[in-house]
């Protein structure tokens, strides 16, 4: 189990790897002038209208030299595009006109705020494509028919897009009518991604600079997201009639789809494609997964115990395996929609993964503010069963205090990279991860700002057999947001390179830039995604994630579900 | 169940019904929690709630389902409203489209549901009374015609929510549901008093 003594390959290389190359899938390039340097006299702006849709980012770590004359000019929090000082030119999407520098006012013009705390009502309806503020938008999502009627837009009403949406389902017909499907467009620093789904085509437009892959991922949990409102027999009213305007179907579901885009730039699961669990005691989740188990040996299909995005247990009727993609799109659509928690729900819902063309019943109590269980069934008159069902898991896991402690869990068990044991060797079993507030905050800043062991900031660990991840806490050099946001945008990015398919799949990759240095490892086993100071030695580094591999080993039992019915032919394998 | 010495309990299953945004949750949220919020969010599927209302010396435990009115899940309300000992079908005083839906749930209620069921018409949102756009006459010659009971509402205000299910227990408990003795009730233009009137039976 020693890492640190294992021969290769699963020891991280010394030497650099460098990461393959961007590749260049077949794109359609409508124009590529270089936006014009004349705007933004200061500089600074240029410099985060590049950066992504943060409305400025700082660390103690300068990206460039001008940082702090700019750092007056960005604030914190959510900015009203409206406000924003106007950019010289309304044209929109700057690169395909190459007249206009939309792109580089827009720094403050995507407000995304904190993940738990994020504008439920930014759709800004009053906008469409005629307006500035809307052009301006970083990121675009839309969903339409094939004869191009809007269903679905992340920003603006759309009724008022029926124009834009036409242009969208023209260029996909252009292409589609010689033979051919189109994938993307790259226009300045604009890149449109399509997907095309039968009569159903998503795309999105952005310029935050995320990876093809990444984009055609969020546009494939979009529509998986649109699946789980509606399941697939929705492809049959477009046969019935091909102008059938399906965005009235999807009414009330705006917080749905915002939630999702929003969960994008924090939710590792939309890229990693696994799950997380709350920490907790073996026997704590032990009690709490015998009793869904029983639940489910009576004829439920799926019981989900879960605390906000964390899986506390989830168990499955036999041969029944839910996709880590379908608890994340079922954990976005409960925890988005405010009418789950008011009372006991009984609800139509569809996992994609499992069966796209089917709904499944959905059971939905919250115990608590953010503790809630979810029982799947496939039977439409099984609401009093599944709600005597509740009712005794509610008592055993009152009896078993399992509530109690997923509220302390949920305040005190972080992983923190502080906390990572000194000697990786050791065979001992770690403590549980549960530390006092007291001696964390004793922890002083100016430690903080080099990080943890030699310079690690975060972390992220995926088991690969699990189809879980774990991640660190945020140090922190790393507290606010939007620093969050652009350090799951990095891991996006390496995750996207490390996965290419053309030149991939590589074990490891060592990347230094001026934000952080980052180092990814995948074996057979896990993927380990780690950040750390720019200015981290690269051996030490590596010798670090040895020992985070071997932490995860050690607290394996609490920090991973270890499901009876979802992956038990795993445990053969790991389990000595 | 019939624990309670004394005090017959009686189940009611109840149902309600209305286009989006009509103001079934508020009603159902102002009914059973005292609550009302400005936003409500819409209902996914369908929201479950358990209410009693003492009666005399006879108790209703009404089974409440908020069904949601978007459109996908107008499929399922038969699930919901099968087997119900009453329904509440709900429009919004300002949309005249609600009311039009209002009706449909009506004559949908009439043509598959139980001739026993308890119907009722609300005309919520009675508090905005300067944006009005159904009259209460209206709705009033409606509900007669077609053997409801009508009561304008507000979930804001709290006028007539609680009369409104006490009537629907009461005529449960008569089981006269077919009779109309007061077809048409005014709406009161001081809530207080009704509030107070109504708060009794809510136990």
């Amino acid at each position: 189990m020693d890492l640190s003594s294992n021969p290769s390959p699963s020891h991280p290389p010394t030497d650099d790897s460098s990461p393959p190359p961007e590749k260049r899938l077949a794109s359609l390039s409508l124009r590529t002038s270089d936006l014009p340097p004349d705007f933004a006299p200061a500089g600074e702006i240029e410099e985060y209208g590049d950066d992504d849709d943060e409305e400025g980012y700082l660390t103690a770590v300068s990206r460039v030299g001008s940082i702090s004359s700019s750092a007056a000019a960005w604030k914190d929090d959510v900015e009203d595009p409206d406000v924003a000082p106007p950019s010289p030119s309304s044209s929109g999407y700057a690169g395909e006109r190459g007249t206009s520098l939309a792109s580089s006012a827009g720094a403050n013009d995507d407000p995304e705020p904190q993940p738990d705390d994020w504008p439920r009502d930014k759709k800004h309806l009053d906008e469409d494509d005629a307006s500035a503020s809307w052009r301006k938008r970083k990121k675009h999502f839309f969903i339409l028919s094939n004869s191009g009627k809007p269903i679905y837009s992340r920003y603006g009403d759309e009724h008022k897009l029926a124009g834009f949406s036409a242009t969208l389902q023209a260029i996909i017909s252009f292409v589609e009518n010689s033979g051919d499907h189109i994938k993307f467009v790259r226009a300045g620093k604009h890149q449109i991604v399509f997907l095309v789904k039968g009569p159903i085509y998503l795309v999105c437009i952005s310029c935050t600079e995320e990876s093809y892959e990444g984009l055609r991922g969020q546009l494939e949990l979009m529509y998986g997201q649109m699946l789980l409102i509606l399941t697939k027999s929705v492809n049959r009213c477009f046969e019935k009639n091909p102008k059938f305007d399906m965005a009235p179907l999807l009414g009330g579901t705006d917080t749905v789809f915002l939630s999702l885009i929003h969960a994008f730039s924090w939710n590792p699961a939309t890229f990693l494609h696994a799950y997380t669990c709350l920490p907790l005691a073996q026997s704590t989740r032990q009690a709490a997964s015998a009793v869904l188990q029983d639940i489910a040996d009576s004829g439920v299909l799926f019981a989900l115990l879960m605390c906000e995005h964390k899986v506390i247990s989830l168990v499955g009727a036999q041969k029944a395996t839910l996709h880590p993609d379908d608890i994340f799109l079922l954990a976005n659509f409960i925890l988005s929609s405010e009418s789950f928690r008011t009372s006991e729900s009984f609800s139509p819902i569809c996992l994609p993964r499992y069966n796209s063309m089917a709904f499944l019943y959905a059971y939905v109590h919250f115990f608590d503010e953010n503790t809630y269980l979810t029982l799947l069934t496939a039977r439409s008159d099984a609401f009093y069963d599944l709600k005597d069902s509740r009712s005794r898991i509610q008592d055993v896991l009152l009896k078993a205090n399992v509530l109690v402690e997923v509220q302390r869990s949920l305040r005190e068990s972080a992983l923190r990279i502080e906390d990572l044991p000194a000697d990786p060797s050791s065979q001992s079993v770690s403590p549980p991860p549960q530390f006092s507030q007291d001696v964390h905050s004793q922890l002083l800043s100016s430690e903080m700002a080099i990080g943890g062991p030699a310079g690690l900031w975060h972390f992220v660990y995926k088991s690969i057999y699990l189809d879980q991840y774990v991640s660190s806490e945020f140090p922190l050099i790393i507290s606010k947001p939007k620093q969050q946001k652009r350090l799951y945008k990095a891991y996006q990015k390496l995750y996207a390179s490390m996965h290419d398919k053309a030149t991939g799949p590589h074990k490891t990759q060592f990347r230094r830039d001026e934000d952080y240095v980052l180092f990814c490892w995948i074996t057979q086993d896990f993927e380990l995604y780690a950040a750390f100071n720019p200015l981290a030695d690269k051996s030490q580094a590596i010798k670090v994630c040895n020992r985070v591999c071997q932490w995860i080993r050690d607290l394996e039992n609490e920090i991973f579900v270890y499901g009876e019915s979802t992956l038990s032919w795993h445990l053969g394998i790991e389990k000595p | 169940m019939a624990a309670n010495a004394g005090n017959k309990i009686r189940n009611a299953k109840l149902v309600l019904l209305g286009d989006v945004g009509a103001g079934k949750s508020s009603l159902v949220l102002r009914f059973v929690k005292g609550q009302f919020v400005e936003f409500q969010e819409s209902t996914i599927g369908a929201a479950f709630f358990s209410q009693t209302l003492a009666v005399n010396d006879e108790t209703v435990k009404f089974e409440i389902w908020d069904t949601a009115g978007q459109e996908r899940y107008h499929s399922l309300a038969p699930m919901y409203y099968r087997g119900a000992a009453a329904a509440i079908v709900v429009y919004d005083i300002t949309n005249p489209a609600s009311f039009t839906r209002a009706k449909k749930w009506v004559q949908e209620l009439q043509a598959q549901g139980n001739s026993s069921t308890v119907v009722a018409l609300a005309g919520n949102k009675a508090d905005l009374l300067e944006t009005r756009q159904v009259q209460i006459e209206e709705a009033k010659t409606y509900a007669q015609e077609n053997g409801l009971f009508f009561m304008e509402t507000s979930a804001k205000t709290a006028i007539n929510v609680n009369d409104i299910f006490y009537e629907i227990a009461k005529r449960l408990i008569q089981g006269q549901p077919a009779q109309n003795p007061q077809a048409g009730m005014v709406l009161s233009q001081r809530p207080n008093e009704r509030l107070v009137s109504s708060s009794s039976c809510c136990s």
